[in-house]
């Protein structure tokens, strides 16, 4: 048998070439720094999550679907889709050569184990409720007829389907490897298929994620959560800073290289730092005054009406948000594809109007409660601006100050008279819809309860005809703002700062940051 | 001194038992709960309430109680309802934060304001006791939060000489993990400086009118020495009392140094689970801060005879 040596040259070569790797990791590792106000809750999507939570898995795993830019939904790790069976069947194929953070390769497998973990009451997903007989509609049926291809069946058609799978709070609906968890089904760590791979997690100090080099990018430009996903830096930090004036300073001192969700106060001093870039873009949380219309006073839409006169939603949105959002009576974001003349037409400041409505009402002075909370600056600030505007018609508004959770509370029980409160971000005009429409008697948080206005909504989620569509969320428009359960005020924008060192970035509709694509000169 | 410090410990019990009811009650008589909270503006009502089954908060409140109770007396606080980390270790990681440096502060804040005051008392109604007692008003009066933005924007963004955000765990790097505690050290130096100064100054006051001062000088003894050895000692002991106090106010409660200087301390941790309703580590937090000042305040009395040999621990 002959022995196989190395020779002394080529032994030197492996070392050199080693020695060179390590140099080079060594010297170049860029590093990007950015902030959460909290710690994330988990690493698991879509399950023990919040917002902070969503933003940092959205760099690591990736669905079969995911929303575009403009809220539309573009295929991820799907290549394309066909939808038969009187829409009731949906056949993804899937990208060929997706590698997952453990290199191995996804196949039809791995998709139809990661949806049926979601679908197992014991993994607690948030969106399992969606999929249930009270949700958008049943899963009957997923099948990988050849290891590229998976066919999901649903009991009922829905236009729900596709954006429920994609939905950041859901967790995208992950695709990730079956080692993600243990052999007991307890969740590890998440394997994914995203540019950016879990590297270390130090409770309540930072987060970090690292480059995954195996990734295979999406040919078509970054949009949204789909689209090239090139990431550019090695590793991402996020830092655990709760508060955010300190955050302000760290991106000032250099030790931070990006701040999302700042509030406008923040801009005027970040403004003038000649090392500091701004990115606003408008979003689609919405900001507005809730009315209780059970309330013995409030039931009457005239007072209600009067109040919506009474104010002058452009001058509120320029003072609130100094001029980084649009002011918006409708309850779809003007982002929003649906968001067309028809949503552009909203109240107009009436004194005349409003005081004779209240004539009318026999309302002579008595006090409306309006809660709001200082957790959210612009919702305060909000509140304050349309009790001075109301006062001048001789509508008696009373703040009231709560802590976000008892707020919440009471929100929930639908316990107010009117409340100024921010929704988050919906990202189908149905949705937006849903999340103010319902009947009180079973749904107390719900604001506006008409019947019709329900029906309207339950047909928007069945029927996927976009002519269709605009036609019913153009009625619903019509009548929210006729019924004035609330006044919408604006699309909250998202604002960021930066380091002028970082390239790239750009916001989107969704308030959640990108770090693919984004390079540090 | 044995028996004394097994009849003081076993005080303690009732005393914990009664804190522990009032915090758990207390915690949940605020309105909002943990799950709202966790779910927002979006909590559907069949998730909400599965969610609740699944942290326990549907049970009635004493069989919620009891289960607690009952855990701990095992030792265990339980799970963090947001990140579901156990309590207990969450607590002792992000008391070494806040330890470090209330020691720290108190321990240089006693140094410093103690022959402050002393000096200040024995010259009474002069220039240097006017400028000591205006010093300590001022510094009293001063915001912790406020000083440690001025702190944080002169040292971290203009001159650049000390990190502003984050934390290194002295365990991880020594040198490091230091600059980032000098500013919250300091800034609560300064404001405990204040504090026990004055304490320091009033009881050196009353110390120096008594009439074995009076004796001592009348003998002969030179002056360094009477202020030495006659006053300081027995001047000290309603400092330290006033210590004993302070630390156990603080060891729990700097939530607003730690917020300003972004540091992960135990009354941070409070505050924010607060604001989100983790009961299991409010209740916690709340408990092991009355465990801290039960013994911190049982080890000043024990180093009591110490300073004055009047007292005797029996």
């Amino acid at each position: 048998m002959r022995r196989c040596r190395p020779s002394p040259a080529w032994a030197l070569g492996l070392a050199a070439v080693g020695l060179l790797a390590m140099l080079g990791k060594a010297g170049a590792e860029t590093l990007l720094r950015t902030r959460l106000n909290a710690d994330i809750r988990s690493t698991d999507p879509g399950t023990n999550r919040d917002a902070n939570t969503d933003g940092v898995i959205g760099h690591v795993v990736e669905g079969l679907v995911a929303f575009r830019e403009d809220t539309s939904i573009g295929p991820m790790l799907a290549d394309s889709w066909t939808v038969s069976n009187e829409g009731k069947t949906y056949t993804f194929r899937l990208r060929q050569g997706v590698k997952f953070h453990n290199g191995a390769t996804m196949t039809s497998d791995d998709v139809v184990w990661s949806l049926k973990r979601w679908l197992d009451p014991a993994t607690q997903w948030r969106c399992l409720s969606e999929f249930s007989t009270t949700g958008i509609a049943r899963i009957e049926k997923i099948e990988a007829p050849d290891p590229q291809t998976v066919a999901i069946t649903l009991d009922q058609p829905t236009a729900l389907f596709l954006p429920t799978l994609a939905r950041p709070d859901c967790g995208q609906t992950a695709i990730i490897h079956r080692d993600s968890v243990g052999a007991d089904g307890k969740w590890i760590a998440p394997i994914g298929t995203g540019p950016f791979k879990l590297a270390e997690w130090k409770r309540g100090q930072y987060v970090d994620i690292v480059r995954f080099d195996g990734y295979v990018s999406r040919s078509e430009p970054r949009t949204g959560y789909t689209g090239a996903k090139d990431a550019k830096v090695d590793r991402v930090r996020f830092n655990v800073i709760p508060d955010s004036s300190a955050a302000k300073a760290g991106l000032l001192s250099g030790s931070l290289d990006v701040i999302m969700s700042l509030s406008t106060p923040d801009l005027e001093g970040l403004k003038s730092q000649p090392e500091v870039q701004l990115s606003i873009t408008p979003g689609l949380a919405l900001t507005g005054i809730l009315f209780q219309t059970r309330d013995p006073l409030l039931k009457d839409v005239r007072i209600r009406r009067a109040i919506a006169l009474s104010i002058d939603t452009p001058q509120i949105v320029d003072a609130v948000m100094e001029g980084t959002a649009r002011p918006n009576n409708s309850a779809l974001p003007i982002g929003s594809p649906f968001y067309g003349e028809v949503q552009s037409h909203g109240y107009q400041q009436n004194l005349v109007e409003a005081k004779k409505l209240l004539v009318l009402a026999g309302y002579h002075g008595q006090p409306i409660k309006m809660i709001t909370n200082k957790r959210y600056t612009y919702v305060f600030d909000s509140a304050m601006l349309v009790q001075a505007m109301a006062q001048a018609v001789g509508i008696n508004i009373e703040i009231e100050v709560l802590d976000w959770a008892t707020q919440l509370d009471r929100y929930n029980r639908g316990d107010y008279q009117s409340m100024a409160f921010t929704y988050s971000a919906r990202l189908d005009p149905s949705l937006s819809f849903e999340m103010l429409t319902g009947p009180k008697a079973s749904q107390p948080r719900k604001v506006w309860d008409n019947a019709e206005a329900q029906e309207m909504l339950r047909q928007s989620m069945m029927i996927d005809d976009r002519a269709k569509r605009q036609a019913l969320f153009d009625e619903m428009h019509r009548r929210f703002i006729a019924d004035v359960p609330m006044i919408v005020l604006f699309n909250n924008s998202e604002l960021t700062a930066l380091r002028k060192s970082i390239k790239g970035y750009a916001g989107w509709l969704y308030p959640q940051p990108r770090f693919w694509g984004v390079a540090v000169e | 001194m044995l028996g004394y410090l097994a009849r003081r410990l076993a005080m303690t019990i009732p005393t914990l038992l009664l804190v522990a009811i009032a915090v758990f009650a207390l915690v949940r008589l605020i309105p909002g709960d943990p799950v709202q909270v966790m779910l927002g503006d979006a909590a559907d009502p069949a998730q909400a309430a599965e969610l609740r089954a699944q942290l326990g908060l549907d049970q009635p409140i004493p069989v919620q109680f009891v289960h607690w109770i009952a855990k701990l007396a095992t030792g265990d606080f339980g799970h963090s309802i947001t990140n579901n980390l156990a309590v207990l270790p969450l607590i002792l990681d992000r008391f070494q934060v806040s330890a470090v440096i209330v020691l720290v502060a108190v321990g240089l804040a006693a140094c410093i304001a103690v022959p402050a005051g002393l000096a200040a008392a024995w010259k009474q109604n002069s220039l240097l006791d006017l400028s000591v007692v205006g010093g300590a008003t001022l510094l009293l009066s001063i915001p912790s939060f406020w000083l440690g933005l001025l702190l944080l924007l002169l040292f971290g963004l203009k001159l650049k000489w000390l990190p502003v955000i984050g934390y290194v765990p002295f365990a991880e790097n020594f040198w490091q993990a230091a600059t980032f505690i000098v500013l919250p050290i300091v800034t609560l130096t300064m404001v405990e400086i204040g504090v026990l100064t004055r304490m320091a100054r009033a009881a050196s006051i009353e110390v120096l009118r008594l009439e074995y001062v009076t004796h001592a000088r009348a003998k002969g003894v030179p002056e360094w020495r009477v202020l030495a050895r006659h006053v300081l000692p027995n001047a000290f002991a309603p400092t330290w009392t006033l210590i004993g106090l302070v630390l156990g106010h603080l060891l729990g409660g700097i939530a607003v140094i730690e917020t300003v200087f972004t540091l992960p301390g135990l009354g941070r941790l409070l505050v924010d689970s607060i604001f989100a309703r983790d009961y299991p580590v409010v209740q916690g937090c709340l408990l092991f801060t009355a465990v801290i000042y039960v013994v911190v305040n049982l080890i000043v009395d024990l180093c009591y005879p110490l300073f004055d040999p009047r007292v005797a621990v029996a």
